[in-house]
């Protein structure tokens, strides 16, 4: 099976000469489908950059993403559409939920499939708010939502073009540990019932048992962790 | 999904609210256009009345709306005597003002040449056209008078029997029509003890002279009621309006040019005489404030659509994230400033059909307003939302991933 994604020596420098930061210093993952993965680490350790690196948001300076097996990214440069490919492969989980804040719990998974082109969006995104156990909410506004609740309606908006990575940037850190745990369960069964390979940062040190891989990164640079405190 | 409606709908009162706005900052600048549209139309609304073919006026002056206009009352027979003219009517033009009922009356009185012009030209919304020679009058509608009401002028009462909408002066002025001798009897009414002391002064100088102490006859002609003072001398007429046999107008303007005393404009020249002179001013001036104030709009929409996309900085940079195409993002905010466009138009449209009616100068809405209003109200908002679309293409996506 190909690999959801892999990232091969990624370097990233924020700023110049004595100022220069190095935020990803050749860091190379491999990520299976149907992987729940967790990235542990400081802040300022350089998590949210390869976050955005293997998101096609902010591309690394040097080095390659591979996609799907397919080779996306080179040394910074866009080899592929990576809006589209954004919109049609991946889905985003953050820290806040980030739900649009006009449109409807519904409708805020609804524009996720119509963005990637999934017809009968409505249905679908009824079918993964009530997977999510949010169904009853569809109708609400986000800002009527709990915190759990949001965080549920995201992971529906970002399983909604049926992805093939998850990227969740701390998507626990709002929520108390009952909720966090629900949350990271949830990621655990999306990518075992879905075949969705999920990349979570996380500083919650609580759930690292629901992963099957953990990676921990320090100055820019990533390590394989073995599970355990 | 049409996320402008979507955003309109969760935002409803201050959407709402903001179209009212821009509707009633439109609604002033509709309304400059139309009291500019209505001056012009008041403007030549009275010489168009009078359908004439040429204007004979006093020689070196622009009369008779844009400066007064004397002509011996003789050019009318000398007019109707040149070749090729079919009539000949004298035109008289005053201002006054009068009293009823405690209200101030502003009317300009225009003599109509009786019996061959009874008001026959004119568009009488009720009543009737003139019948008598004397103490009959049609006024436009806005002097709030009706037909069968009596106005007392120079002493005397003068019923009315005909009313006339939109007829005004370019000054706003309601316009009455009489015959013409009624309005010189109007133009030269003055108090009674002036002519009485005028006569004495007459009989005085006639005393003194040999002619008048000879012939004591003379003494009996001041005492006449018919008599009018030399000193307080009849009215002359404003203008003498022609018309011409077909294709003789150049012929007979040609020929009366060559009179020493007079000069004669055609219908289309004296209109621009009007429209040149008298709203000239006017019309530079509702030009210059309908600029400002459409681009007090502009700039109003501008930040108010800048603002709403400003607010949705962090929405967008969701969407772009999810990869969102940036034609729909721009859309989004387009349609937003469209939906703005129309809505404020609408209200624009409303208070104008409510309060214009209402304002003390006619706003006349021309086809050309009525067509052009809502383009331009498109345009406006549409080049408005630029500064929003460019905020837009500027927010970058992974601000969603910083919280």
């Amino acid at each position: 099976m190909e690999d959801a994604v892999r990232a091969v020596a990624l370097t990233k420098t924020y700023g110049t000469g004595d100022s220069a930061v190095v935020a990803l210093d050749r860091v190379s993952l491999t990520i299976a489908p149907g992987s729940v993965v967790a990235l542990l680490g400081p802040s300022g350790s350089g998590k949210s950059t390869l976050i955005k690196a293997l998101g096609f948001v902010s591309p690394a300076e040097q080095g390659e993403v591979f996609f799907r097996g397919q080779l996306v990214v080179r040394d910074g440069v866009p080899l592929a559409d990576l809006a589209r490919l954004r919109r049609s492969h991946l889905g985003f989980v953050f820290q806040k939920a980030n739900l649009t804040s006009f449109l409807r719990a519904r409708e805020n998974v609804e524009i996720a499939c119509e963005l990637a082109g999934k017809p009968g969006g409505r249905a679908r995104a009824r079918e993964l708010l009530a997977y999510l156990d949010v169904a009853h909410r569809e109708d609400a506004y986000p800002e009527a939502l709990s915190g759990g609740e949001q965080q549920r309606v995201a992971i529906a908006r970002a399983l909604a073009n049926e992805p093939s990575l998850v990227l969740a940037d701390e998507p626990t850190a709002a929520l108390d540990s009952v909720r966090s745990r629900i949350v990271m369960e949830l990621f655990k069964k999306v990518a075992h019932d879905r075949g969705a390979a999920v990349l979570v940062v996380t500083h919650d040190h609580r759930a690292l048992d629901v992963f099957d891989a953990l990676y921990e990164m320090e100055d820019g640079r990533l390590r394989a962790r073995s599970p355990g405190p | 999904m049409n996320l402008a409606l979507r955003d309109v709908r969760r935002h409803l009162p201050r959407f709402l609210g903001t179209a009212a706005g821009l509707g009633l900052l439109l609604s002033v600048v509709i309304a400059m256009q139309g009291i500019y549209a209505g001056m012009v139309d008041d403007a030549t609304i009275l010489t168009r009345a009078m359908r004439a073919d040429l204007w004979i006026v006093q020689r070196e002056t622009r009369g008779p709306f844009a400066e007064g206009s004397r002509l011996d009352p003789s050019v009318e027979a000398r007019a109707a005597a040149v070749p090729g003219v079919r009539s000949a009517r004298p035109y008289t033009y005053q201002l006054i003002q009068r009293e009823r009922r405690g209200e101030v009356m502003r009317i300009a009185l225009v003599g109509l040449g009786w019996p061959d012009d009874p008001g026959h030209t004119l568009t009488l919304v009720q009543g009737r056209t003139l019948r008598q020679p004397h103490g009959e009058l049609i006024v436009d509608a806005s002097l709030g008078l009706g037909v069968g009401d009596e106005l007392v002028l120079a002493r005397e009462p003068y019923r009315v029997v005909g009313l006339t909408r939109n007829a005004l002066t370019s000054g706003g002025d309601s316009v009455a029509f009489m015959t013409t001798a009624d309005s010189l009897l109007v133009a030269a009414d003055q108090p009674p003890e002036a002519t009485v002391l005028e006569r004495q002064r007459v009989l005085e100088r006639l005393r003194r002279t040999d002619l008048g102490r000879g012939q004591p006859g003379l003494e009996d002609l001041p005492t006449d009621t018919r008599w009018r003072a030399p000193a307080l001398s009849s009215p002359p007429l404003a203008a003498v309006l022609v018309q011409t046999d077909p294709h003789r107008l150049a012929e007979v303007r040609a020929t009366i040019q060559r009179w020493g005393d007079v000069a004669a404009y055609t219908q289309a020249e004296e209109e621009e005489l009007l429209l040149g002179g008298v709203v000239q001013r006017a019309r530079m001036q509702i030009g210059l404030f309908t600029a400002i104030l459409t681009l007090t709009a502009a700039v109003i929409v501008m930040m108010v659509i800048y603002n709403l996309t400003l607010e949705k900085t962090h929405d967008l940079a969701v969407l772009k994230l999810m990869g969102a195409p940036g034609s729909r993002l721009l859309g989004f905010v387009l349609q937003q400033a469209w939906l703005l466009g129309v809505l404020g138009y609408g209200v624009a449209f409303t208070i104008g059909e409510l309060a214009y009616p209402m304002f003390p100068r006619r706003v006349l809405i021309t086809p050309t307003i009525t067509l052009l209003a809502p383009i331009a109200t498109l345009v406006v908002v549409t080049l408005a939302s630029l500064l929003g679309v460019k905020h837009v293409t500027s927010i970058d996506p992974s601000r969603a991933l910083e919280g």
